[in-house]
């Protein structure tokens, strides 16, 4: 065979790739499901998404949907929590329970020859959570350690700083999913059971399943397990989008960082608002993967980082836009200085051979995102919380493929604003302000890392 | 298990390649897989990390590849990719839409046979940098970063290659020279130290010819050879107390064990998952649930080629002792040396195990290095059913014994705590 090393080999003929299909149904009893045939291996995946984040989290009580997900498999059922515990590790299966922002996701992973008995452990952790007293106690406890050890974490401190200064306190994600020092105090076990009894419905509750099995089977054994469920209502949600802000930096205090952790950015338009595919472009050209400007320059040119990335960050009722990495104390304000020249060169557009490359990348890439059970399962998620339309993954690819330059362009100007950036910079202050002077980029703020909440 | 038969074909090129392929046109994706059979174990003194670096150097370019094509190619294919190193071994890795195998071929085969006239002292300068920051980003500066260096250059020996971490010392990070990098190159990163995987849907007729295309042509070095290891036993049990930037205290208990996939291996990584592998397991639920003197337990059998330890790490929760922990993990120990593990607990770890195997073939990444790993091993790349059939066949007696024959010697005991609190 003929071999030209100089050039790269041409691309084979087209894949072809179907995309799993899903089916969407309704249960009696109000919720949600989707099912999707996948049969290579004898593997069942199902999660249920509850639409319960910590941004209902009550005033002054952060922490309390995760405290709740915490506690409802400690004990449920006829099993305490270390017999509920064994049994799933009996089956083999892999449970686990989730909390973010805006949702709880419980999900369960099992070899098809043990679902039935690992799904009655997952509906008695949904059904009959115990909440004795002692285990709220032991996990409260366990929580309260955690956010000590997690002041260790300089990217941690930063991330959590960064997002509490942007939204600011008011704003229902302000703070961290697993709530503060202060809140997890306030919290009491009837806090727990009163969050428990609001958003757990089954209205509330959508279902994604995937796996080999038959739907009319499943749907039948759903529908018998929960059929009792209290149903409630779906909770709406809220519209908060609109913060804007004003050029700032904020220094948090790590005395002997050898880094400095670096966030920078500020709000941006929602994941449902229509630009979403010009922004995801963008973004990739951006910062969104390791030929990204960014990655190029501060990386691969300067040395300063192991690596950076820019994402439009989607929670479900509000959105910002941020740039992140973690640079050698003595390479700051230079970092920051080439973090902002390339958001202020993005503004003047992209070239078309980015255009090329990111659309290339982002439609082929597609199937890959559909390869095991959990990525499928988890695209179905977004879907669900994003409320995105049903035939959303039959029309991403045109999508993508119809975006042009203009639009990318526009979405650029429109949603890359560095003169209103917030900058949230961890690490060794005294080393940090020296060099911040020279980037005259407004007021900074000075606080130590266990003060940020006092801010 | 038929699942697990994993139907592989194997063959070596002149040059002294090996080729692993395993194919199922199911899903329109390849994923290819090369192993370079060095690690950090390979290095010297005074220029530990130069494996990894070197991983780091493959992606920046090669004789026919721009400087910053190799992720560019790949990316605008709409594959993924990346490279790992370890004590012992050093892997790149894609995965593309399967009419794109021959883009990934090209691309390790032109860093395999055409890297050298391409590297110079800025790509050098620049990467150490960004080694530099890596090991900064990811040791230094995380809470407990230190802890596996401190651990495993105390437990083996002076100079023994397992002795420090992949990363590298700060020091010879800085102090890299061309020369080192290129001498690197020549001696290890050549077709007979080689085993390239190619997994997933390709044209069976054609991926021997295509793979002949690319890296048949590519001369081998002089043979590799195999260092020679002496594994010593601790004289005395160590404590070592290393003040960091932490909030609560870590105990990191290590003993010297056996190398991967040695005799007693299966029994130890049973051993701990039935001490810290679960919420019920037995030092979580005594450490963690009833007592909670322990934030966190985690308990491991590492094991490499060329030897291994067994640890057992624990957080200590706020104004809790580390030695009260560290008592109720060898009471444990006592209690398992002398009366056993129930067949419940046993039946359970095998259960997971078997769910595991089955769970990783989702991906194809993760099977194509599997294949990789058994074939450094065994020279078999299908051995998912034996390395299984290892942990079956593990009994009641046979976990009591390991604990007893390995957990009783003596061990290094470090001891990560707030600073200002050293003499604890």
């Amino acid at each position: 065979m003929e071999i030209r090393r100089n050039k790269r080999p041409k691309t084979g003929v087209e894949t072809k790739f179907s995309l799993p299909k899903f089916k969407k149904y309704f249960l009696k009893n109000g919720s949600e499901i989707y099912t999707v045939k996948k049969t290579d291996l004898p593997i069942i995946k199902i999660t249920f998404i509850i639409n319960s984040g910590s941004k209902f989290d009550p005033k002054n009580k952060n922490g309390v949907s995760n405290l709740t997900g915490m506690c409802i498999d400690e004990g449920s059922g006829k099993y305490n929590a270390l017999q509920l515990a064994d049994e799933f590790d009996f089956l083999g299966a892999q449970f686990s329970i989730q909390s973010d922002s805006d949702i709880t996701v419980l999900s369960l992973q099992v070899l098809t020859e043990n679902f039935d008995a690992a799904f009655e452990l997952l509906s008695f952790v949904i059904l009959l959570p115990h909440f004795n007293e002692n285990d709220f106690q032991r996990e409260k406890r366990k929580v309260q350690t955690r956010i000590e050890q997690l002041k260790d974490a300089p990217d941690y401190i930063a991330n959590s700083a960064f997002e509490y200064f942007l939204f600011g306190k008011a704003h229902p994600y302000a703070f961290p999913v697993i709530g503060i020092s202060e809140s997890i105090k306030e919290i009491e076990i009837s806090n727990l059971k009163n969050f428990y009894k609001g958003f757990f419905k089954s209205r509330n509750t959508s279902i994604v399943a995937v796996g080999n099995f038959d739907d009319n089977k499943l749907l039948k054994k759903v529908e018998n397990v929960f059929e009792n469920w209290d149903n409630g209502e779906k909770i709406s949600t809220q519209n908060l989008n609109g913060n804007k802000n004003k050029q700032k930096i904020y220094v948090v205090n790590k005395q002997d960082s050898v880094q400095t952790e670096i966030r920078l950015g500020h709000n941006s338009s929602k994941r449902d608002e229509l630009d979403y595919f010009q922004k995801h472009i963008l973004n990739l050209i951006l910062g969104g993967q390791f030929s990204s400007r960014l990655n190029l320059n501060l990386r691969e040119k300067h040395g300063y980082t192991y690596g950076i990335r820019s994402q439009f960050n989607y929670y479900k009722d509000d959105a910002y836009f941020s740039v992140s990495t973690s640079v050698s104390t003595e390479n700051t304000a230079a970092a920051v200085n080439e973090i902002l020249t390339e958001l202020n060169k993005i503004r003047d557009g992209i070239t078309d051979e980015e255009l090329t490359f990111a659309k290339s990348s982002i439609s082929r890439r597609f199937p890959l995102n559909f390869e095991t059970y959990s990525q499928i399962a988890s695209n179905i998620a977004s879907k669900i919380i994003h409320n995105l339309p049903d035939d959303y993954f039959q029309k991403y690819l045109t999508n993508i493929l119809n975006i042009k330059i203009e639009e990318v362009n526009s979405a650029a100007f429109k949603s890359i604003i560095p003169e209103s950036a917030l900058v949230v910079l961890c690490g060794d202050e005294k080393k940090i302000n020296e060099q911040l002077s020279s980037l005259n980029l407004g007021d900074v703020v000075s606080v130590d890392y266990e003060q940020i909440y006092s801010e | 298990m038929k699942l697990l038969d994993i139907k592989s074909e194997k063959y070596t090129l002149k040059n002294g390649m090996e080729v692993i392929l395993y194919n199922n046109n199911s899903f329109p994706l390849v994923a290819v897989n090369i192993w370079y059979k060095v690690g950090s174990a390979q290095e010297e003194k005074g220029k530990t990390g130069l494996a990894h670096l070197f991983e780091h150097m493959m992606f920046q370019g090669s004789e026919n590849v721009p400087k910053e094509m190799h992720f560019k190619f790949i990316q605008e294919a709409g594959g993924t990719l990346n490279g790992s190193t370890s004590f012992d071994r050093t892997n790149y890795f894609e995965k593309l839409p399967s009419n794109e195998l021959e883009l990934a071929l090209w691309l390790e085969s032109d860093r395999m046979g055409f890297l050298l006239n391409s590297l110079d002292q800025e790509k050098l300068e620049n990467q150490k940098s960004v080694v530099y920051n890596e090991r900064l980003e990811r040791y230094d500066n995380q809470p407990y970063g230190l802890a596996w260096e401190l651990l495993i250059s105390n437990l083996y020996n002076e100079g023994h290659p397992y002795s420090w971490a992949t990363i590298g010392y700060l020091n010879d990070i800085k102090n890299y020279e061309l020369d080192d990098v290129k001498n690197f190159f020549k001696k290890y990163y050549s077709s007979n130290n080689a085993s390239l995987v190619v997994a997933g849907d390709f044209e069976a007729g054609k991926v021997k010819e295509l793979i002949s295309k690319y890296f048949e042509s590519i001369t081998a070095n002089s043979e590799v050879k195999n260092i020679s290891i002496k594994n010593e036993q601790l004289k005395s049990s160590k404590k070592i107390i290393h003040e960091d930037s932490v909030q609560l205290e870590r105990i990191y208990l290590a003993w010297h064990s056996v190398k991967a996939f040695e005799k007693d291996d299966a029994e130890l990584d049973i051993l701990s998952d039935i001490l810290a592998g679960s919420k019920n397991s037995r030092l979580h639920k005594k450490l963690v649930h009833e007592l909670e003197i322990a934030q966190d337990i985690y308990a491991m059998q590492f094991s490499g080629k060329y030897a291994g330890h067994f640890m057992i790490v624990a957080t200590a929760k706020p104004k809790k002792s580390l030695d009260e922990i560290n008592k109720v993990i060898n009471d444990e120990l006592d209690l398992i040396i002398n009366e056993g593990i129930s067949s419940k607990e046993l039946k359970k770890s095998k259960n997971g195990i078997k769910s595991g195997f089955i769970f990783s073939l989702q991906n194809l990444d993760s099977l194509a290095d599997h294949l990789n790993l058994y074939n450094f091993y065994f020279g078999r790349p299908n051995s998912f059913m034996f390395d299984l059939e290892r942990y079956n066949a593990v009994n009641e007696i046979d976990v009591m014994q390991v604990a007893a024959k390995y957990l009783k010697a003596n061990c290094v005991d470090l001891r990560i705590v707030p600073k200002g609190k050293n003499g604890n």
